[in-house]
């Protein structure tokens, strides 16, 4: 079983402050952490269970400049096997369909059973790449995976709907899922694979390796600007004592105590 | 010269941090208060292969250098001081001086267990009678026929009420004063060694801080570490090494006190704007980072003069442990005072870092015994 | 070109003889587009025994388009991207919308890609300069909006976020179509074997008058005691974002939200909550709704009528407190 995972390195932002920067496009990056994309840290785990299952091996690619090199190698170091990082240098302003035409041209020359992507980056929030990727390379896929069983050739995975409902699925391999968080328990790696994996080359490959000079830019971000603030909730003020009396009266006011 | 950190030290620094974020920190103030030591944390940090950083890979460790240790003890210690330590005892006072002195047989039947974690390591140098002054000890071992037979009691021993392997200090030859100081590995299940009071801290509350008891305890004779009589060497060189990691564990509290504080300052208000408005809280988030940062880099030169392979580095560990654990103090008590009131709480963890960060003036030889160290270095 | 270009298609989804409320909301604001334009907004219902699913979106459209067979049984990504990929073809319509669910999610960018036109998904806004599509998107968990234009094309595609969009009744009387099914049986390579419905619980979260919600806030596991104080202090019940269903602190049946459940209480108290639109989806519609978040920027406090910007460990104990003070 020979899989690929697409991983994406992004910004922390649930806690952050985030402040759009001068050219009104991007936001500025310099103060905060980045990480591995919430649910490719899932699709990774999921692939390093398979593997350990059955055999195999486990491919990342991450589309990227070299500071994502550190993300891939913390994957390596979890249990994938060799690492790809296409260099975004050259590519400019991407959009999700670029990102899956760009990760096209790098697997399409790849051999591989299966090809896992998280189901949604959080900073786009695009949920975009993976479902395309599969389209592009010709394969069958299914998003919002949250369970993965493998049989030969085929794969039964459960996929989550609305509230609450799943969907069984029976798809043919090569396939394509995009994993939704809690499908699994990612791991933390060791000290020792951390050790190797530092020490292992990541191939770096370039527009040119991967025979696509222009990814072909189908969105373009115009400007990002503050939400705008509609009805925003009446905050109430002070220090804990009095928002808490505050809340409590508004409670009573409102017959729910 | 190069101030930044390798591949693998940012990628052991992130791991470190995100499992001391996610599973430590919430259980640190919970084992503060009922001083329970805290195996599920050591359990988890084993896995990853914490308790053996330094233990080349053959040994069962991970294989890292002084640097990537000081790092690791500083990310734990940033959520969880008592963590830190624990790790830190395990680390650079059971499994370094076993690394260093012992022989070939004594690295591989100790190692691999210290670095798993099966066993915990601790090192009992202290007495009731002796503390600063390591050569007034009183603790005695004698050789009969394939046993040395220990007598005496070690105080304040941390990691002592859980670990299975020890690293103890004693006298087999009084006559020859600091000369006649030996060490031994001593397990738990030795017969004759008991333990004693467990110690009820004002910090690093849960470390199974413990009096260890010898009467007629019999340690076989291929546990001598080192040769008989170069105890006190190893003693001295040990701690040159911990000292740095108690540096780190010190540069790890202030800097979580400083994050603390940082955002606290952000978000509460006082006459109509945020803390982190007033000047005199400017001031005190200035001074905080900038001891921090001098004591990091301090912590670091010592860990890195090791990593080099000098062979003196005494003053250097001093310098980074004295300044280090003054900038612990001084940070958990500005923290402390930002936060107000509140800083006075158990709901907030500046309390716990504030009370935590004392012991690192003392124990691994005091400030006092650091400047010591230090001007001695310099005077000699 | 085809001839009919200019007009806006929409995708009614619908799932076991319900249909999703998405599919008014398209279709609403595809009526909306279809004025701005002068055109018109056309219905695409596929599937087998829809017969009521078209009755009911008659009206809401100028044509209905309808394609039936028994391989599109249940909505199955890649059978209805062959379905529709065929019909897009031969219509050409200027702009498709879809909705942003887990259908949409599935189907929406390979469609897009196969037909070679570009897609935006997870938009909560479209506008029209001079035919110009241009939509509004929010990244990094609705931090930021984002407008986002397309590179020039003869037709293009949207996923719509659900909920930002009104749904109103439409008063037109839509032609319906039959086309016939390009597709002759569900696709070997995914098929679809069966529904697992969700467990039931300990609670029925959606039958509470009041919902203490807690989020990845809440930092440990340890931490619920604390919210389970406060929620019987208003004889409320627990519940909870995804995070902590992932975690495993809470069991699935608690959580809110798009892949959760849709709640509407007397009170929604969120509690560490960030306020990302899966989560929304499932309780803006409660009668009042409270946040507690450090984070004075948090997206909660779009939803919310009332907010405390402050630590949740500092506030929940003083409000339990005052909550008991005044029961008395
Ligand atoms: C929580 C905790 C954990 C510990 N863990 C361990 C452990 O794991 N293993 C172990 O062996 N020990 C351990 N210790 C012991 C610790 O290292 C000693 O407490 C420390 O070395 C000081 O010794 P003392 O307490 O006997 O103080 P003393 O030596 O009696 O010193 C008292 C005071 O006199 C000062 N002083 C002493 N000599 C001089 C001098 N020459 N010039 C100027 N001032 C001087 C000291 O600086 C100090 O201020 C621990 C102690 C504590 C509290
Ligand atoms: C297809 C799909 C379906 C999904 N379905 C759902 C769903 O049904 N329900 C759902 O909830 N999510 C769902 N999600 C996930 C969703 O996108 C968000 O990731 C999730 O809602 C975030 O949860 P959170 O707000 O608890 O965590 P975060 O976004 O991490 O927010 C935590 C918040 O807590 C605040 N905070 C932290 N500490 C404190 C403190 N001490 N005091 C006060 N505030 C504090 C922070 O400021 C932050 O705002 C889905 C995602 C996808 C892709």
């Amino acid at each position: 079983m020979d899989i690929v995972v697409c991983i994406k390195r992004v910004p922390e932002t649930a806690e952050a402050e985030i402040k759009v920067d001068s050219s009104g496009k991007d936001i500025l990056k310099e103060r905060l952490t980045f990480d591995i994309n919430e649910s490719d840290n899932y699709a990774l785990e999921e692939a390093i269970l398979l593997k350990e299952k059955r055999g195999g091996t486990v491919t990342l690619i991450s589309v990227g400049p070299p500071e994502c090199e550190d993300t891939i190698r913390m994957g390596l170091a979890k249990g994938a096997d060799q690492a790809i990082r296409v260099s975004n240098e050259g590519f400019g302003e991407l959009d999700g369909f670029a990102t899956a035409e760009i990760l096209k041209n790098t697997i399409q020359d790849l051999s591989y059973d299966l090809i896992l992507t998280g189901c949604m980056a959080t900073d786009d929030g695009y949920s975009q790449v993976g479902p395309t990727l599969a389209e592009l390379l010709g394969i069958p896929h299914a998003v919002l995976v949250t369970k993965v069983d493998l049989q030969d050739g085929n794969a039964r995975v459960e996929r989550e709907l609305e509230g609450g409902l799943l969907e069984a699925l029976e798809i043919k391999l090569p396939a394509l899922f995009a994993i939704q968080t809690g499908i699994n328990e990612p791991r933390y790696a060791s000290l020792i694979a951390i050790r190797r994996a530092a020490a292992k080359e990541i191939k770096v490959l370039n527009a040119q390796a991967i025979g696509l000079e222009r990814p072909t830019l189908r969105t373009r971000v115009e400007n990002l600007f503050p939400p705008p603030v509609g009805k925003r909730a009446e905050i109430l003020k002070g220090g804990a004592e009095e928002t808490s009396k505050r809340l409590a009266q508004i409670y009573k006011s409102k017959g729910i105590i | 010269m190069d101030f930044d950190l390798t591949t693998d030290q940012r990628m052991l620094q992130k791991m470190v941090r995100e499992i001391a974020t996610k599973e430590l920190e919430p259980v640190a103030s919970e084992i503060d208060q009922s001083g329970e030591f805290p195996w599920e944390n050591i359990k988890k940090l084993a896995k990853q292969g914490l308790l053996g950083v330094i233990v080349p890979e053959k040994y069962g460790g991970a294989g890292f250098d002084f640097i990537s240790l000081a790092i690791a003890i500083e990310e734990i210690s940033k959520v969880c001081a008592t963590t830190g330590v624990i790790v830190a005892v395990n680390n650079s006072l059971a499994a370094y001086p076993i690394y260093q002195f012992g022989n070939e047989e004594q690295r591989k039947k100790w190692l691999p267990l210290l670095a798993s974690g099966e066993k915990l390591g601790a090192i009992a140098i202290t007495e009731p009678n002796a503390g600063s002054d390591v050569a007034s000890m009183e603790t005695t071992a004698r050789l009969e026929g394939d046993y040395w037979v220990l007598n005496g009691t070690k105080r304040f021993i941390t990691n002592g009420g859980e670990a299975g392997i020890y690293v103890v200090f004693a006298y087999t030859n009084k006559e020859l004063q600091h000369r006649g100081i030996s060490a031994f590995i001593v397990e738990r299940e030795t017969p004759g060694f008991s333990l004693g009071k467990h110690e009820d801290l004002m910090g690093i509350r849960a470390t199974a801080n413990c009096e260890l008891i010898f009467e007629d305890a019999k340690i076989p004779k291929d546990n001598l570490l080192g040769e008989e009589g170069q105890g006190f060497k190893i003693c001295m060189h040990t701690l040159d090494v911990s000292r740095i990691d108690i540096g780190a564990q010190a540069v790890g509290l202030a800097q979580g006190a400083l994050d603390a504080a940082i955002s606290y300052a952000k978000e509460r208000k006082a006459f109509g704007k945020p803390l982190s408005e007033f000047e005199m809280i400017q001031s005190m988030i200035a001074e905080m980072a900038t001891q921090i940062q001098a004591a990091r880099l301090l912590v670091y030169y010592a860990a890195y003069c090791k990593d080099k392979g000098m062979s003196r580095f005494s003053k250097e560990a001093s310098m980074g442990k004295w300044f280090a654990s003054e900038a612990a103090v001084n940070a958990t008590k500005m923290a402390v005072q930002i936060y107000g009131g509140y800083g006075y709480t158990k709901d907030y963890p500046v309390e716990r870092f504030y009370r935590d960060a004392k012991i690192m003036e003392l124990y691994e030889g005091t400030s006092e015994i650091q400047k010591i160290v230090i001007a001695r270095s310099l005077l000699k | 070109m085809g001839g009919e270009m200019g007009k806006i298609f929409t995708l009614v989804e619908h799932r076991r003889g319900q249909i999703h409320d998405i599919s008014f909301e398209l279709l609403t604001k595809g009526r909306d587009l279809a004025a701005q334009l002068n055109s018109e907004v056309v219905a695409l219902v596929l599937g087998h025994g829809t017969e009521e699913v078209v009755e009911r979106v008659k009206g809401e459209a100028h044509q209905v388009l309808w394609v039936k067979g028994e391989s599109l049984k249940e909505p199955n990504a890649e059978a209805y991207q062959i379905v529709l990929s065929h019909i897009l073809k031969e219509y050409n319509p200027f702009l498709t919308l879809i909705g942003h669910t887990a259908l949409g999610m599935d189907l929406a960018p390979p469609l897009a890609a196969s037909l070679d036109i570009p897609l935006a998904t997870d938009c909560v806004g479209i506008e029209l300069e001079d035919k110009r599509v241009i939509t509004i998107r929010q990244p990094y968990n609705g931090k930021l909006n984002a407008r986002v234009s397309f590179a020039d094309a003869p037709a293009f595609m949207i996923t719509l976020r659900q909920g930002s969009f009104p749904s109103e009744e439409g008063n037109l009387t839509g032609k319906v179509v039959d086309i016939p099914s390009p597709l002759e049986k569900e696709p070997d390579y995914r098929r679809f074997v069966e529904y697992i419905e969700a467990a039931v619980g300990e609670v029925d979260i959606t039958q509470a008058d009041v919902i203490i919600a807690v989020g990845r806030g809440i930092k440990e596991k340890e931490n619920l005691a604390l919210l389970e104080d406060l929620a019987d202090s208003l004889g409320g019940v627990l519940a909870c974002s995804r995070p902590i269903v992932d975690e495993g602190w809470l069991s699935k049946d608690r959580q809110v939200g798009s892949s959760g459940k849709t709640v509407k209480p007397k009170l929604y108290m969120a509690i560490g909550i960030s306020g990302a639109f899966q989560h929304i989806t499932g309780m803006k519609n409660a009668d009042t709704i409270v946040a507690i978040n450090k984070d004075p920027n948090a997206p909660i406090f779009n939803v919310a009528h009332y907010g405390i910007v402050d630590d949740l460990f500092k506030v929940v104990p003083v409000l339990k407190k005052k909550i008991l003070e005044l029961k008395g």
